[in-house]
């Protein structure tokens, strides 16, 4: 008499916990997934083709645009791939400040990896404390670059401007509040019983699986494989820099979770390595007056907040923009591995894996 | 003891605690205080309380002046070229009484302006600069596109900012332009 | 005790006075659900270190620039601020009933408005046998035409059967949800509605399990006879039922009022806003006015069973309070009043604090923990109940 049937249900393009455009077509029975496939590219801008179009220096305004919240990690990740690719070395306080800048972004991308996540599993209050934190993070990259969110903040051959008066002084004021911020967050989520219900055991996947799947980032060193390209292949500063990769066996989202946050004091930590031994000295390389390219390609890849954030370059002879440019993006790779992780789960259980994977999908869809 | 720890929860406890602290500080606290590093709120109550920019804060493009009233611009074209999204346009023009080149048109469409500044690190003059400026909405689609002689936001003059503070004359500091 | 010796009244004047008891409570709810959305934003504001609400829309002049400029100077002292925003409770009822009402074409038109009322009557019904005040107000007037000289009680019925009345018309608002969600012809409502139907059965068992304890104290389903004799007429060892109940009580409405951390039903991050997100203008405002409202007969229920009533201490502690305290001993309706309001906070403090329980563990939760722990408070209870 009753017809047993599925339910095909659109997770998106707008709603509100898919942390932008992403579409994600569901098949219930029930509130089971049956079936689950990730819909991309409603953000679709051609960055790697309109990069092919501007000059390297031009270049980097669309890195900015791509992981907005990172931007920092991917500004750096195109200055180190373009002075890979024309062989400039940087000075060693050019270097310094980078790793640092890029490691208070970490800091802040995971601040809103967090919040959203937090918010999405329905602790609303971890979100505006985190925000607290994100804040004054923005602030330190204002008076560093100008802007909050797309900030641009290097350049070809070291930084622009040396940092700020005043910057020293503001980088300590949030060193010294951000470990006791990190342990309010931890005192609202860390136990509490409902956060570990729908964190511990959810969303699972393996390391085998991570591999095959290109995962990178804190879901890969939460299923238990210590890989970090700040150790693998330093690049910037990270050689000179005393920090531990995090890792756990558990390979669910409260692993993650703990990745994360382990990862926010490791950089809390490289953070005050880079402010006690910040070196004296120029900024910048000297830099011919236009940049060209010889016939060369260069694949640099950076450890971004949410990953391997690779850029592959290509020029040609005297080329003063990038013959061929692709962009190897953490989100995009990871985003692959939803289905896996959340078939035959519940409905729920999408939304928490959506927030563990952190996709921004700038970046996914580029 | 685990069953114990299961039926008591002292976990809610400890979260209900911190939230409970925020609210009581915030409670038992002015709004008008000002704002320390242990943060009772971080509302910024805007445009009552001016926001503090940074020095190298990135707004509006606005072109410089000499002492004399003179355009510093000598149309070297440095910004149009370097500009990554193409929105200034500038056409020369010879003038009585100065010797370099004079921007007749400089069009600066606002709307695909993403300031970066890379146009004010391109000027070799210093004749260009982006200001403090972020209140920038306008109704119509034209009022981003000005130039020199631009009517509603001219390139020379900062943006008219309606008035929608009302807050006394003891509060309200002067904005940070 | 005041026992109230009946004063013979004809229908019409006992019609009068009903009338006249019904939009007193109608005013407290109308006034009451405003108030506590407005104290929504502002507690949970506060917690998150923001401010919520503190201005109207309407710029620097006028009517509105005037309480405008009030609330920015009221910014200046503590607690005071707190109530920055006020006037924004109206401006959100305004809203809900100026709002156009869109219905999706292929929705069951009947159902669809059935639904909003279905969800309401029975959450303002409920009052009818909730007791604010166990004696008499105040007398009216003599000049007052028909009723005059006659007294007003603090509550409208004193029906002996009360408590069964209220749990009775609780679980009929459930239907309210099912059918909207159904009506609405749209996917996300419909899984929201299932949950919910999912959720408030199995949450009604130990709700009405928890408040057998109370039943079992003092012999009675009567409201007031209820509220007066666990405050003032226990043996100390009845505090232990009283307090493990309470818990569950409270945890259980929770549950049945979709609130956070059980507010599956309408959670926001999976299912978009759950059963009612085809609803807009005023039947959008009859589901959430039906909620709050069944915040308020939780909260009064709790009260009045388990902290104490209308009398000043909870779980049974005032029989210790000498009578001669004064007016400590004394019942008073600003105690009634007073209670609900701080659990109504605990309500919005909760809410900003806990996550969401998954559907499943939801249910785990309901039956695999819930129900047993009555049950043992149940025998508890019955244990004290022999012994006294």
């Amino acid at each position: 008499m009753f017809k047993n049937e599925e339910m095909e249900i659109n997770l998106g393009p707008q709603h509100p916990s898919t942390h932008g455009v992403l579409r994600v077509k569901l098949r219930l029975d029930g509130e089971t997934i049956k079936h689950c496939y990730p819909v991309i590219g409603y953000l679709h801008r051609g960055v790697e083709k309109i990069c092919e179009n501007k000059t390297f220096f031009q270049g980097q305004v669309w890195t900015d645009r791509m992981d907005y919240v990172a931007a920092v990690s991917n500004n750096l990740g195109w200055a180190e791939a373009v002075e890979k690719l024309m062989g400039i070395s940087v000075p060693r306080r050019a270097r310094y400040v980078r790793t640092l800048l890029t490691e208070l972004n970490r800091i802040s991308s995971h601040l809103l990896w967090l919040g959203t996540h937090a918010m999405d599993i329905g602790a609303m209050t971890v979100f505006l404390y985190a925000f607290r934190e994100r804040e004054e993070i923005l602030d330190i990259f204002e008076a560093f670059c100008g802007a909050r969110l797309t900030t641009t903040a290097f350049r070809i051959g070291g930084l622009r401007d040396d940092i700020p008066p005043g910057f020293e002084a503001k980088v300590r004021a949030f060193q010294d509040r951000f470990l006791a911020c990190v342990d309010e967050y931890e005192e609202l989520l860390t136990e509490n019983r409902i956060w570990k219900k729908r964190t511990v055991g959810v969303a699972p996947i393996s390391a085998e699986d991570c591999i095959a799947m290109g995962v990178t980032g804190p879901v890969l060193r939460a299923a238990g494989v210590a890989y970090d390209i700040r150790k693998a292949f330093p690049y910037a500063a990270y050689s000179e820099m005393q920090f531990d990769v995090p890792t756990r066996m558990e390979a669910d989202t409260y692993a993650r979770y703990q990745v994360r946050l382990e990862e926010m004091k490791q950089s809390h930590r490289i953070v005050q390595q880079c402010m006690d031994g910040l070196p004296e000295g120029a900024v910048m390389a000297k830099l011919p007056k236009i940049l060209k390219s010889e016939v060369n390609e260069v694949y640099h890849a950076i450890e971004a907040p949410k990953g391997e954030l690779g850029y592959y370059l290509v020029g040609e002879k005297g080329g003063v923009n990038p013959y061929r440019f692709h962009v190897r993006g953490p989100s995009f790779v990871n985003l692959q591995a939803l289905p896996m992780m959340t078939e035959g789960k519940l409905l729920a259980d999408v939304i928490a894996a959506i927030g563990t994977l952190d996709v921004v999908l700038g970046e996914v869809d580029r | 003891m685990s069953l114990l720890r299961t039926l008591i929860p002292f976990d809610i406890y400890n979260g209900l605690k911190l939230t409970g602290r925020y609210f009581g500080r915030n409670f038992f606290s002015a709004n008008r205080k000002k704002v320390k590093a242990n943060l009772k709120h971080i509302t910024v109550e805007y445009p009552e309380v001016p926001i503090h920019l940074a020095p190298r804060f990135r707004g509006r493009l606005q072109m410089l002046r000499d002492e004399q009233g003179e355009i510093k611009c000598i149309c070297c074209l440095a910004c149009e070229r370097i500009c990554p999204t193409q929105v200034i346009t500038i056409e020369k023009d010879k003038k009585e009484g100065r010797k370099l080149p004079f921007p007749k048109v400089y069009t600066f469409e606002m709307e695909r302006c993403i300031f970066c500044e890379f146009c004010v690190e391109a000027c070799g003059y210093d004749s260009i600069i982006l200001n403090h400026q972020f209140e920038l909405a306008a109704y119509d689609r034209e009022d981003f596109s000005h130039g020199t002689e631009g009517a509603f936001q001219n390139m020379f003059k900062p943006t008219p900012i309606g008035t929608f503070s009302v807050a006394g004359d003891d509060d309200a500091n002067a904005p940070h332009y | 005790m005041m026992q109230m010796t009946p004063i013979p009244m004809t229908i019409v004047q006992t019609l009068v006075m009903a009338l006249i008891q019904i939009i007193a409570i109608l005013a407290f709810i109308f006034v009451l659900v405003p108030m506590l959305t407005f104290a929504e934003r502002k507690v949970i504001g506060y917690v998150q270190v923001r401010l919520g609400a503190t201005r109207i829309a309407g710029g620097n002049r006028g009517l509105t620039g005037a309480v405008n400029k009030l609330m920015w100077w009221m910014g200046h002292f503590p607690v005071i601020s707190f109530f920055r925003g006020l006037p924004i409770f109206m401006a959100d009822g305004l809203k809900l009933v100026t709002k156009e009402d869109i219905m999706p074409a292929k929705a069951d038109k009947f159902v669809f408005w059935l639904a909003p009322i279905l969800c309401m009557v029975p959450a303002f019904a409920v009052f009818a046998a909730v007791t604010f005040y166990p004696g008499v107000l105040g007398v009216f007037p003599a000049w007052f035409p028909i009723v005059g000289g006659l007294p007003v009680t603090g509550y409208m019925t004193d029906i002996n059967v009360g408590l069964l009345y209220i749990l009775g018309l609780a679980s009929v608002g459930v239907y309210g949800i099912v059918l909207g969600a159904w009506a609405s012809n749209s996917k996300y409502p419909l899984l929201g509605g299932l949950r919910s139907a999912a959720q408030v059965i199995s949450y009604e068992v130990p709700l009405t399990l928890s408040l057998l304890a109370p039943v079992i104290l003092t012999g009675s389903l009567n409201f007031r006879t209820m509220s007066v004799d666990l405050a003032t007429k226990m043996t100390p060892w009845a505090i232990i039922p009283l307090f493990i109940g309470f818990f569950a009580y409270l945890t259980c409405g929770f549950a049945e009022t979709n609130r956070v951390p059980f507010d599956l039903a309408e959670a926001e991050s999976e299912l978009v806003s759950g059963f009612h997100t085809e609803y807009t203008g005023m039947k959008f405002g009859w589901f959430f006015l039906s909620e709050y409202t069944n915040m308020i007969v939780v909260s009064a229920l709790a009260t009045a069973f388990f902290l104490g009533g209308h009398y000043l201490l909870p779980f049974g502690l005032q029989q210790f309070v000498p009578a001669s305290a004064g007016w400590i001993a004394q019942p008073h309706l600003i105690f009634f009043i007073g209670k609900i309001g701080f659990l109504l906070f605990v309500f919005l403090w909760v809410r900003a604090t806990l996550p969401r329980y998954r559907y499943d563990q939801l249910m785990s939760v309901g039956w695999k923990y819930f129900i047993p722990l009555t049950l043992v408070n149940l025998f508890i209870a019955g244990l004290v109940r022999f012994m006294a």
